[in-house]
């Protein structure tokens, strides 16, 4: 995994010697986070604030609100990394704890109403399905094609925000994040089989939702 | 919305792997891509921790400078140690013999009546 990778390389995880394991590393680390040795908080941070940026962006869909949650999630770890046990990796326990703040976030914003949707375009003006698929405003040429681009883009962005905060959850942390279902499970704290039909429940509901909106099949 | 858990509740937990739907999945990474590169939270974190601590944590300019300015403090430092030497060289030479002093102690001399 590309977060096993990332910590190994770390100059906080190489710091107890060349020969210690990545385990043996990060129970160090977590040792010298739970003393609240500031230097290595920071170090934490900067080792993962890139990945709960982009997960809370992706979960809340509002930069501002994504970079305000990214540095209230650090804060909690400050004050909760000495409960953690160890049971599960680190990166999985800030996951967890990011997601269940995030999700927090999102029913107090669902209460007042200040979740900021932007109208679409009419449905007969956008573009094919398939065209969605790998589009970027670098790839296109022409601007008709751009705009039909942004458009897709949106629609499914707006479906992607009208599912249940508990199935956007799945979604994002499997097909986006591609994390494994075990450590789905960790993070969500549900059985596998559970996580595994959330899963497929998120993404029928997603698809239909977008093809019902965009009038057609995707293929 | 749907809500997960009453579904749930009706739908026994599958063991099968889902199977990734390459569209969708397609779909959604081009949808939800950040093009812009992700903000520096460090700053704001270190300032929340210091306020709601009351400043017990990241209270000095060591501990919160994500990269320590060593220069300063080492440049500032020669700076000093030079300026002594200096002044030391500059004043040395000013510095004439020592005046010598009387300490012989004189007779008390009685105011007769």
């Amino acid at each position: 995994m590309a977060d096993r990778r990332d910590v190994a390389a770390h100059p906080v995880y190489l710091a107890g010697g060349v020969a210690d394991s990545d385990e043996q590393s990060e129970r160090k680390f977590i040792e010298r986070l739970a003393r609240r040795d500031e230097r290595a908080f920071n170090e934490l941070v900067e080792l993962y604030e890139a990945r709960v940026f982009r997960l809370l962006l992706r979960m809340l869909g509002r930069r501002d609100e994504a970079e305000d949650m990214a540095q209230e999630v650090f804060v909690q770890i400050f004050k909760a990394v000495g409960t953690f046990r160890g049971d599960s990796k680190l990166s999985t326990w800030i996951y967890r704890v990011s997601v269940n703040l995030c999700k927090n976030r999102m029913k107090y914003l669902a209460r007042r109403h200040s979740e900021g949707e932007d109208e679409l375009e009419p449905v007969a003006e956008r573009a094919a399905l398939n065209e969605a698929k790998g589009v970027t405003f670098g790839d296109v040429a022409q601007p008709d094609r751009m705009v039909e681009g942004y458009q897709i883009e949106r629609v499914v962005q707006q479906c992607i925000a009208e599912l249940d905060p508990d199935f956007r959850e799945v979604l994002i942390l499997r097909d986006l994040e591609d994390l494994s279902y075990e450590e789905l499970s960790e993070i969500t704290g549900l059985a596998d089989g559970t996580v595994k039909s959330r899963l497929h429940r998120a993404r029928s509901m997603l698809k239909a939702n977008v093809e019902r909106k965009m009038g057609e099949k995707i293929r | 919305m749907t809500d997960p858990g009453q579904d749930e509740a009706n739908e026994a937990p599958s063991s099968a792997t889902p199977e990734p739907d390459e569209s969708l999945r397609s779909m959604l990474r081009g949808a939800l891509r950040e093009e812009e590169p992700p903000p520096n939270v460090l700053a704001g974190v270190q300032k929340r921790i210091r306020e709601r601590s009351k400043g017990k944590f990241y209270a000095d300019g060591w501990s919160t400078a994500k990269h320590p300015p060593l220069n300063t403090y080492l440049v500032t430092s020669l700076l000093m140690l030079a300026i002594l030497v200096i002044s030391y060289a500059l004043l040395s030479p000013l510095v004439g013999s020592p005046v010598p002093v009387r300490n012989q102690p004189v007779p008390v001399q009685l105011i007769p009546r």
